[in-house]
């Protein structure tokens, strides 16, 4: 099974919530001794981290917790959107408040955020605290693979802590640029600074993978630079326009990533004697499964590829979204006739949910036979489903399905699935998507 | 006037209880032994009505001035003399009757059903049946064929045609007198087919059309199927009172019509419309022409402004409201 975890149900956020399951006992860990880099960068950091809470007003108790560090005198600090987020969307229910690691508490103000890089600039009252500078070359992407690098935070609100890894570069095949960790970060720690042997900022504690060990992902230095220059410059934030704001960011980073999807091109892919649209962009990544070890032996053979882009926008809690999904499943009868086969393909598993709810509207289909290609492409039996995002205008939920009608004992089910896409952007695909659908031969 | 009138004389259920033969020209009707119809009525006066033929011929009843007074057999309000030439029907105390001239046409004959014709009729619908319900098994199935997928659906079938059937016997047993179990049978398993036939055309008109709205609603087609089969259960039972029994017929299947039909537009706005090819037939069964990309992009424009209008709507409430919008 291990194979068939697909990479974005693994990747899990780091803050600690209400809901969170409680803590598991620790791991009896073997003794180690902290390097006395570790000690000096603690030492050096110390002054500059904070745990950050986000509270349930009414109640005054903490909602969700996070990390945070400073990175100005003027009181600036860095920290994950996600740590944020529910004060961002809801700030008449919610409030921020700090606390550093010699005790002090105070409120924050949020000033900025990047969503699709999940960031946020918050600001402490305080001034003159010494604050991390950010490492040039980590900026630049400098760093060589297996430099020691250190992780802080607050891990499952259990204390301030340092933890040792290895900067292992950017993650291959991830349209988001993210840094490969390797070393412990747990919930907690979301938001918390990585810095190198000289106390200098590498990169932002964001997440980790669940079906691995010490596989921990970091937001690159240089977003976070770029985001402090925006609140410093920019206009300010209104908090009561915050959601309009979050709908703009979803919706710039939808627009840049289809213009990438297209960037990289398309290609053709055989699916028995049907071909179908794939991406070439590296990040798209494809898995296939079979039915054919199944017992008792199926009576139509299905081979199916699913690719997926893996991206995976954390809006709020209730709110994922980003993500492009590609599927194919070539069904061939092995001993069907042609009724058997149609109630063989009315069967196929579908997918996505299509409840209206507080976030999405419900969902809306249109069906018809279509000859898509502009040459004599197979037939095909389409349907196109939608839901609106409540919250953020012009943005949408969309799958498109597609299955041939050109044999009554073969076919090739296709799907599309878009997930906080604009009208425009998932029309153009899904024609493209359609138009692909060709004989091989 | 050798004219004859016959007074009948009705039981509660509305039965002849009663019928004489009348051949002078007046007839007289009262609880009194001096009457030529004598009633066993408390509300009856001794000497009640008198019958007797109008200028034209026609019959005509009078009250011969009485404490409860002369209805028309549906009438509210007592007259003191009453035509029976287009009504023959009267009522006086608790007592109907009817009078007749013995010009009074008759229906037709009818044709005498032959022994167990309903019964062969029956079986030989039960084997069609039988015969439809095993082929769309057959077509239906995907995986092995086995004795439970096969059998077990089958057995249910047939104990709800059973069940729905002694229901109707049992009915026509009280208010007709005969079971008629096998006539009542014979409609049960018409409306069977017609169900099962209904269910198959709009789905395969579904398909062939592309209509997404007849496979949601189907289930309204249903519903008069099922009216269908509830007058006709009703008229084997007995031509009379059919109108109340209609409009019970029509109030009984507009609810649960109504109701479906709630139910199924509820649930398009709580669940919204999965994303599916619906059921799916063969690609010969297409009935309508291959639309251009164009032409369904434009469909897919219909879907949007759609979502747009629900978007700015409040949610619809409702236990099967999603909590977590995108838990898959």
């Amino acid at each position: 099974m291990p194979s068939r975890i697909s990479p974005w149900v693994a990747a899990a956020l780091l803050p600690i919530c209400a809901a969170a399951a409680p803590p598991a006992p620790p791991a009896p860990e073997a003794q180690r001794t902290l390097s006395n880099a570790a000690e000096r960068v603690y030492d050096l950091a110390k002054p500059r981290i904070l745990q950050i809470r986000t509270l349930l007003q009414a109640a005054g108790r903490q909602s969700t917790l996070g990390s945070g560090f400073l990175v100005s005198a003027d009181g600036l600090a860095i920290t994950n959107y996600h740590v944020v987020s529910q004060y961002a969307l809801d700030p008449k229910t919610y409030r921020l408040e700090y606390l550093a690691p010699d005790g002090a508490k105070g409120t924050l103000q949020l000033l900025a955020f990047d969503v699709a890089h999940d960031l946020a600039v918050v600001k402490i009252e305080h001034t003159g605290l010494p604050f991390f500078e950010f490492d040039p070359r980590a900026i630049d992407n400098r760093l060589p693979k297996g430099e020691r690098i250190y992780a802080m935070g607050n891990p499952l609100d259990l204390g301030f802590t340092i933890v040792e890894g290895t900067y292992n570069g950017l993650v291959d095949k991830s349209y988001d640029e993210r840094i490969h960790f390797s070393g412990a970060i747990n919930p907690g720690m979301s938001g918390g600074p990585v810095a190198g042997n000289d106390g200098r900022i590498v990169g932002v504690n964001v997440a980790k993978r669940l079906d691995g060990e010490q596989v921990g992902f970091l937001v690159p230095a240089r977003f976070a630079a770029t985001l402090i220059e925006r609140a410093r410059k920019g206009p300010p934030l209104v908090l009561d326009k915050a959601r309009e704001e979050v709908g703009r960011q979803l919706d710039g980073w939808q627009s840049a990533f289809y213009d990438a999807l297209k960037g990289e091109g398309f290609r053709t892919a055989p699916f028995g004697p049907y071909r179908g649209l794939e991406s070439a962009a590296p990040w798209m990544t494809c898995w296939a499964t079979t039915n054919a070890d199944l017992l008792p032996k199926p009576r139509t053979a299905v081979n199916t590829t699913r690719c997926t882009s893996a991206t995976g926008i954390f809006v709020s809690d209730r709110i994922l979204t980003g993500r492009v999904d590609l599927s194919y499943s070539y069904y061939k009868a092995i001993d069907l006739n042609a009724f058997q086969f149609a109630t063989e393909l009315s069967s196929h598993p579908w997918t996505f949910d299509s409840r209206g709810g507080k976030r999405l509207t419900e969902q809306e289909c249109r069906d018809d036979f279509v000859a898509a290609g502009p040459g004599a492409g197979p037939p095909l039996r389409a349907t196109w489903c939608m839901r609106a995002y409540r919250e953020f205008e012009g943005l949408y939920n969309v799958t498109l399905l597609a299955l041939t009608q050109d044999h009554d004992r073969e076919a090739l089910l296709a799907q599309l699935n878009m997930q906080g896409v604009s009208y425009a952007n998932a029309v153009t695909f899904g024609r493209r998507f359609l138009e692909a659908i060709q004989w091989a031969r | 006037m050798g004219a004859v009138m016959w007074i009948e004389v009705l039981s509660r259920h509305g039965e002849v209880a009663a019928r004489e033969r009348i051949e002078a020209p007046e007839a007289r009707v009262g609880r009194a032994f001096d009457n030529d119809v004598v009633i066993d009525d408390v509300h009856v006066a001794p000497h009640h009505l008198r019958i007797y033929r109008g200028e034209d011929g026609e019959l005509v009843a009078e009250d011969l001035g009485t404490l409860n007074g002369l209805f028309p057999e549906h009438g509210a309000k007592p007259v003191p003399r009453l035509s029976l030439a287009r009504e023959p029907g009267i009522r006086i105390g608790r007592t109907t009757l009817r009078v007749h001239d013995s010009a009074h046409p008759v229906a037709a004959e009818k044709l005498l059903t032959p022994p167990r014709a309903h019964a062969r009729w029956a079986a030989g619908l039960g084997v069609s049946l039988l015969l439809v319900l095993l082929l769309l098994q057959w077509l239906s199935l995907t995986a092995e064929a086995s004795a439970n997928v096969v059998l077990l659906p089958l057995l249910g079938y047939g104990t709800a045609l059973v069940l729905w059937t002694s229901l109707w016997a049992m009915l026509s047993r009280i208010f007709f007198g005969q079971a008629r179990f096998s006539l009542q049978l014979r409609i049960a398993i018409t409306t069977f087919i017609a169900l099962v036939v209904w269910g198959q055309l709009a789905g395969t008109l579904a398909f062939s059309f592309a209509w997404r709205d007849l496979a949601e609603y189907a289930g309204l087609g249903a519903w008069a199927v099922l009216a269908a089969a509830c007058y006709a259960h009703l008229h084997a039972i007995g031509p009379r009172h059919m109108r109340a029994a209609m409009g019970l017929v029509i109030a009984l299947v507009g609810t649960g019509a109504a109701v479906q039909y709630l139910g199924a537009s509820e649930t398009r706005k709580l669940l919204g419309q999965r994303a599916t090819l619906g059921e799916l037939r063969p690609p010969e069964f297409r009935l309508v022409p291959l639309a251009s990309a164009d032409a369904f992009f434009k469909k897919a424009e219909g879907a949007r402004l759609s979502v747009d209008r629900a978007r700015v709507k409040e949610p619809a409430t409702g236990g099967l409201l999603s909590d977590l919008d995108n838990a898959e």
